[in-house]
């Protein structure tokens, strides 16, 4: 180490406004250097096919059926006034919503209890338990359901047994487990979260204050455990529109959904730029909402 | 009420937590009406089990907890007439301090405007008027306690439990509300019942101390008696201040030091019993001889083996040989004498102030 004493004093050395702000600059720089390979692939992979989607919503749909990029137009957006459209879309916002519902109505209580098991091993467990299905494919999953609901699977045969239900393949009720089956986890994991976080001292003031159990807990589990809600209900609520793989192999595709709607405009339809106004459109409405969504709830949290 | 009517008795309460740890072991306990009492001990005594107990929020694995002679069982914190001022404050992060405050009152359907009312009442007792609509977050810890001071004491408890409730706070803060507790419990006039683990300050505020040790009770009785009196070497060492001197009782009201000298002393065992004497710091005194010393009273020859300054007083210790140490503490005061480390002096002090204890 050098003696600072021996040292001549440089004028760069005595602290200045200017070299604090060169100092935080530098350290600015380093944070973005961190950032930059993220940040790299993020806008080649994923802001750039956004764009390009937008972009081939104003192309117009050639003879061929693929899109021309030369003659610029409104077309694909003024057919989503069509009355199929709204028909669809209104078709799939309910799907979704019902579906957030299952999930939450299914999953609070589960999380619920899993935040409250005193010993931390048995946390863990239960929440890899939550995590297995991850671990192998969504399709083949979806493929396994099939074969459980079929005529002659478990479920089906149990119903005809009990006189309950005739069949499940290819029926609402056969996409409704099917969704909530695979969205299920993303409603425990963010609600697991905020009770984790919970400081159960709060309850138990409730309590003292002359709360009963139920009330202790709608007027503070409850409110407290907001975050965890809302994250986990657009966590849901959104890859629950665009559904298209359950509803195709569980529900036999025979209702329009928004995802299999749009993946026609890609396949036999062959309209790229109308497929394109629609996922544009979804994506600015889901991104609006999600905002409002977010608003609303950070108020009162 | 009456003068010395039972406001909670203990019966017999133990509590076990999994298998074998036990916290709270066999305590009999009976607090009066409109007294502040002290459950005092170290961390782990089991006082917040007692207190907790007490509140329902938990349930005792054996005894009975009785609030005004009324059985309380597995009655659940909701249907008991007691509230409790919690060591975090625990305030709902979500609502405002009128919310907060007014919070027991709507669970109990009171009359909104009368809610509004009392609200009111208890934000001013506990000086807060102006801050009705601040969340916990935008107050001071000081502010934060006074909150939920408030909120417990707005449902007019019975008994008020309080878990540590100064102990977040710097000692400026806690010294005025430990005056300002003493003010409002004397104008609420209701019992509280009052956990910490800070002897001073359970000296300063109680009337009666139970000193707690291992989940056993090791005392229980007025400030002045715990102080003064100590039943065993566990309180007399945890309450105040306190010289161990190791020793063996020579008869009846006599004490020999090991290493010889013999002083007179408050005994209880029989001869030839290892005792431990314990005397207050502040009950001893220094001369530089024997003769200085006024007749009638124990002198103890040593050496002084360090002084400390203390700003208000100097702590010397005094080394008197296989006996151990006195600690004496002398009044920084103008006329004081001032001593040195090697000086020899002279220990004095009344026979009444020395107490043998054994183990």
């Amino acid at each position: 180490m050098t003696d600072l004493r021996e040292r001549e004093p440089i004028e760069d050395d005595v602290a200045s406004p200017k070299l604090e702000r060169k100092a935080r600059r530098r350290s600015s720089w380093r944070g973005f250097m961190h950032a930059a390979p993220a940040y790299v692939y993020l806008t080649v992979f994923f802001t750039l096919p956004l764009i390009i989607v937008f972009v081939f919503s104003f192309a117009t749909r050639s003879n061929i059926g693929l899109p021309s990029l030369s003659d610029w137009n409104f077309d694909s957006w003024t057919r989503l006034a069509h009355p199929l459209v709204r028909t669809i879309a209104i078709r799939s916002f309910w799907m979704a919503t019902f579906n957030t519902l299952l999930c939450l109505v299914l999953a609070y209580p589960f999380a619920y209890w899993i935040a409250t098991r005193s010993k931390q091993l048995t946390r863990t467990l239960l929440l890899i338990a939550v995590l297995v299905p991850f671990w192998s494919n969504f399709l083949v999953r979806t493929y396994a359901w099939r074969m459980l609901l079929d005529s002659d699977g478990y479920i089906t045969q149990v119903g005809q047994a009990l006189g309950l239900w005739d069949r499940m393949l290819f029926t609402a009720p056969a996409v409704f487990i099917g969704l909530v089956y695979g969205y299920l986890p993303f409603m425990v994991l963010p609600l697991y979260a905020a009770l984790e976080r919970m400081d159960w001292d709060l309850v138990e003031a409730g309590r003292d204050l002359f709360a009963s159990g139920p009330k202790a807990f709608q007027k503070i589990t409850l409110p407290l455990s907001k975050p965890g809600i809302i994250a986990g209900s657009i966590l849901v609520f959104i890859p629950s529109l665009g559904a298209y793989v359950t509803p195709d192999i569980l529900g036999g595709g025979k209702t329009n959904l928004l995802g299999n709607f749009i993946a026609l405009q890609f396949g036999s339809a062959a309209n790229w730029p109308f497929g394109s106004a629609l996922s544009s459109t979804i994506l600015i409405v889901m991104l609006f909402a999600t905002v409002v969504y977010f608003r609303a709830g950070g108020r009162t949290v | 009420m009456s003068e010395n009517q039972t406001a909670v008795g203990l019966r017999g309460i133990t509590k076990i937590f999994g298998e074998d740890v036990t916290a709270v072991d066999d305590i009999d306990l009976d607090i009066s009406d409109g007294e502040f009492f002290s459950l005092l001990g170290p961390s782990g005594c089991g006082k917040t089990t007692t207190l907790r107990m007490i509140a329902g929020l938990e349930f005792p694995t054996e005894g009975s907890v009785q609030i005004y002679g009324e059985e309380m069982g597995i009655r659940p914190p909701n249907k008991r007439p007691v509230n409790t001022v919690f060591q975090s404050y625990a305030l709902f992060p979500h609502m405002n301090v009128e919310d907060n405050v007014g919070f027991g009152l709507r669970m109990q359907k009171v009359d909104s405007s009368e809610v509004k009312r009392r609200v009111a009442e208890a934000i001013d007792l506990v000086h807060l008027s102006g801050m009705e609509k601040r969340r916990p977050k935008a107050l001071s810890g000081g502010q934060q306690q006074r909150v939920a001071l408030a909120r417990a004491l707005i449902n007019r408890p019975n008994v008020l439990l309080l878990d540590e409730p100064l102990g977040a706070l710097d000692l400026k803060l806690r010294q005025a509300m430990q005056l300002e507790l003493k003010d409002i419990q004397h104008e609420v006039g209701i019992t509280f019942v009052y956990v910490t683990h800070d002897q001073e300050e359970a000296l300063t505020m109680s009337d009666r101390i139970a000193v707690m040790n291992q989940g056993k009770l090791a005392q229980v009785g007025r400030s002045e008696e715990v102080y003064e009196t100590p039943s065993d070497l566990f309180v007399a060492g945890f309450v105040g201040e306190m010289c161990f001197l190791e020793a063996e009782v020579a008869e009846a009201g006599m004490v020999r030091l090991s290493g010889g000298q013999t002083v007179a002393a408050t005994t209880s065992d029989p001869a030839g019993s290892k005792v431990t004497l314990a005397v207050r710091p502040e009950m001893l005194h220094l001369f530089g001889d024997a003769s200085e010393a006024p007749s009638g009273r124990n002198s103890v020859a040593g050496t002084i083996a360090r002084n400390v300054f203390l700003g208000d007083a100097i702590l010397y210790e005094v080394d008197i040989g296989p006996a151990g140490m006195f600690d004496v503490r002398v009044e920084n005061i103008p006329s004081m004498r001032r001593w040195d480390v090697g000086d020899q002096v002279v220990v004095d002090f009344h026979r009444e102030a020395a107490t043998a204890l054994s183990e």
